[in-house]
């Protein structure tokens, strides 16, 4: 990936930022339509407040509070419609753009880690942030995002080893 | 090389979702809002500044009070002072108010009440010629501590004004 600081121009910025925002973003909201206004509305805090790209952990932070925030403030909204479709099949959005079986799997195994795991390694592998940045943008030390990472690639090596 | 690389090459072989293309404009209008300074953001910042300003105007205040407390404490402190002074005053001689004092009274206001005049050094600096006079004067210097009393006949508040004074008496010598 080329060096994100120099980017100029917000639209380069986002396009080349938006899949791996989106795909943290999902980690809170399964919908692809709220995990994309929780990026917008990220984005533009970031981009208007002139936050230096090169200190991009603060926009990954954005985007989990906002998301979080989202969440509290839907709570009651998820409840009623969830009482309301109970019966009906709850429509899948894929989070990654699956080529073979291979991917499906491996996909599914991401999906089965537990939280922290997993949003260590999503920045880590599709947003390419350093451990000290995704310590930064989690609020946690440098160390514990290392860990969590490697505790993540040894769950998923785990649950994709053949029975 | 470590354990994981195979792994982690494979996890970066996923792809991740693509936006919908109108993400992308949203953003943008988004951002054209901010620059308007109409974005619902912007607007959240201004009670921001606008509690800054309170938070200042409400230090300013307290300050401006714990001065005017000061002030008053240390008006009061010396007054009291000056009134120990004046009543230890070991010769002390009863004298009548002035006239042009008696004369501003008022039944609403404070009357004077009294007046003395202690007379604590008093030293002989020797004879003089004054001003090219042919006859010399003796030059006496009188240091005193005046003090007037006032008070409010319907209230029965009273107010005592004491200060230093110096006063130069010049007496005549004549020839034998």
């Amino acid at each position: 990936m080329d060096p994100i600081a120099s980017h100029e121009n917000w639209r380069n910025c986002f396009c080349e930022l938006a899949p791996g925002l989106l795909l943290f973003a999902r980690q809170w909201v399964p919908s692809a339509a709220d995990a994309e206004d929780i990026v917008q509305e990220a984005f533009v805090k970031f981009w208007r407040r002139n936050h230096n790209i090169e200190h991009r952990a603060l926009l990954y932070a954005a985007v989990r509070s906002i998301a979080l925030d989202f969440i509290r403030r839907d709570k009651r909204r998820v409840l009623r419609e969830a009482t309301a479709v109970a019966e009906a099949e709850p429509p899948v959005e894929p989070h990654f753009e699956l080529e073979d079986d291979t991917q499906s799997a491996l996909a599914a195994a991401v999906d089965s880690l537990p939280c922290d795991q997993r949003e260590v390694l999503v920045l880590k592998i599709w947003n390419d942030l350093t451990f000290s940045e995704i310590g930064g943008a989690l609020g946690i030390s440098q160390n514990t995002a290392a860990s969590r990472y490697r505790y993540a690639l040894s769950n998923l090596k785990k649950t994709l080893q053949p029975q | 090389m470590n354990e994981f690389s195979e792994l982690e090459n494979e996890l970066r072989k996923l792809r991740p979702a693509q936006p919908s293309p109108v993400l992308l404009e949203r953003v943008e209008e988004a951002l054209e809002e901010c620059k308007a300074g109409a974005s619902p953001a912007t607007q959240s910042r201004m009670p921001s500044g606008l509690a800054n300003i309170w938070w200042s105007l409400g230090f300013g205040l307290a300050a401006a009070a714990v001065l005017i407390l000061f002030a008053v404490v240390t008006m009061e402190h010396r007054r009291e002072r000056g009134e120990t002074i004046a009543q230890s005053s070991p010769a002390s001689e009863a004298r009548a108010v002035p006239r042009e004092m008696e004369q501003s009274t008022s039944p609403s206001r404070f009357v004077p009440a009294g007046g003395t005049n202690v007379v604590y050094n008093a030293r002989d600096e020797g004879l003089h010629f004054a001003d090219g006079s042919e006859r010399p004067v003796r030059r006496v210097r009188y240091q005193t501590q005046q003090t007037w009393r006032w008070r409010n006949p319907e209230t029965g508040a009273s107010l005592r004004v004491s200060y230093p004074s110096e006063e130069i008496v010049l007496i005549p010598v004549s020839g034998q």
